[in-house]
């Protein structure tokens, strides 16, 4: 099974684990299996062509897919994948 | 994580070179180096403008019905989003130099140098992250140019959601 960690903020998602376990060979695979567990995860991690968000990081046991072989990074039994969002921030709300 | 934080003013100048160069838009990057001593700046894309990005599910509710409401353009005068591609070859650079990250950087280009609820939120949420992606809680610097002729530079440490001044110290 693959580890996932979930950041916070798609917990609602996943009925608020903070972690999710899965079957998968590759990044793409954890994807399309993470979407049919907890719809709509998919749509915040990818674009309309399916390719990865770039205010999102997926990090193959510590090491960015962009530097693997993305979303065809392959996953063995044991693995953990952290999904992490883009920081970000901002100026208070004005009316 | 409350060592204190010293910044030569060289980096601190690229900050506020940095944050003019994006004004009216903010601008975000890191800050690297070892036990509180900064010697790199990383420069890091604000890509709040790209379609989707005032959709984050880092934002809360009332900040995503605020961004929905702007222009792109609009939207990166009052916040942020890092570019996560940049993100991680920043973060490749700063291990192979041996150093870690020591400060999360960005500008309020109309407001003063304090967290506002979207980054001590955020801040919040990332607590838990940083240790997972095998990186130090960092600091966390604002640049305020309310004051265009006078930059106002503050540090703060943002802990299950209580912000607490982190002092910085310089030199020439």
């Amino acid at each position: 099974m693959i580890k996932v960690r979930i950041p916070t903020p798609l917990r609602p998602l996943t009925k608020g684990q903070g972690e999710v376990e899965t079957k998968a060979e590759s990044v793409l695979d954890m994807i399309e299996a993470l979407n049919t567990a907890h719809p709509g995860i998919k749509d915040r991690l990818c674009d309309d062509t399916g390719e990865l968000r770039r205010f999102v990081n997926i990090y193959v046991n510590e090491e960015d897919i962009r530097f693997l072989k993305g979303k065809e990074t392959s996953l063995k039994d044991g693995d953990e994948v952290s999904i992490v969002p883009a920081i970000a921030g901002g100026t208070p709300c004005r009316a | 994580m409350t060592t204190p934080l010293h910044i030569p003013q060289h980096i601190l100048d690229d900050m506020v070179a940095h944050a003019r160069e994006l004004d009216p838009y903010e601008c975000c990057g890191l800050l690297a180096g070892t036990n509180g001593a900064v010697s790199h700046v990383y420069q890091i894309k604000n890509i709040v403008a790209l379609e989707g990005a005032e959709k984050l599910s880092s934002f809360d509710p009332a900040k995503v019905a605020h961004l929905e409401r702007l222009s792109p353009a609009e939207r990166a005068e009052i916040a942020f989003v890092m570019d996560m591609q940049d993100f991680s070859v920043a973060k490749k650079d700063i291990r192979n130099k041996g150093l870690d990250l020591q400060v999360v950087y960005h500008s309020h280009p109309h407001d003063p140098a304090r967290p506002s609820i979207t980054d001590i939120k955020i801040a919040t949420d990332y607590e838990e992250i940083w240790p997972k992606i095998n990186l130090p809680i960092p600091a966390y610097l604002l640049i305020s140019l309310m004051d265009k002729s006078k930059p106002d530079i503050r540090g703060y440490w943002i802990t299950n959601g209580t912000v607490t001044p982190a002092p910085i110290t310089t030199t020439v």
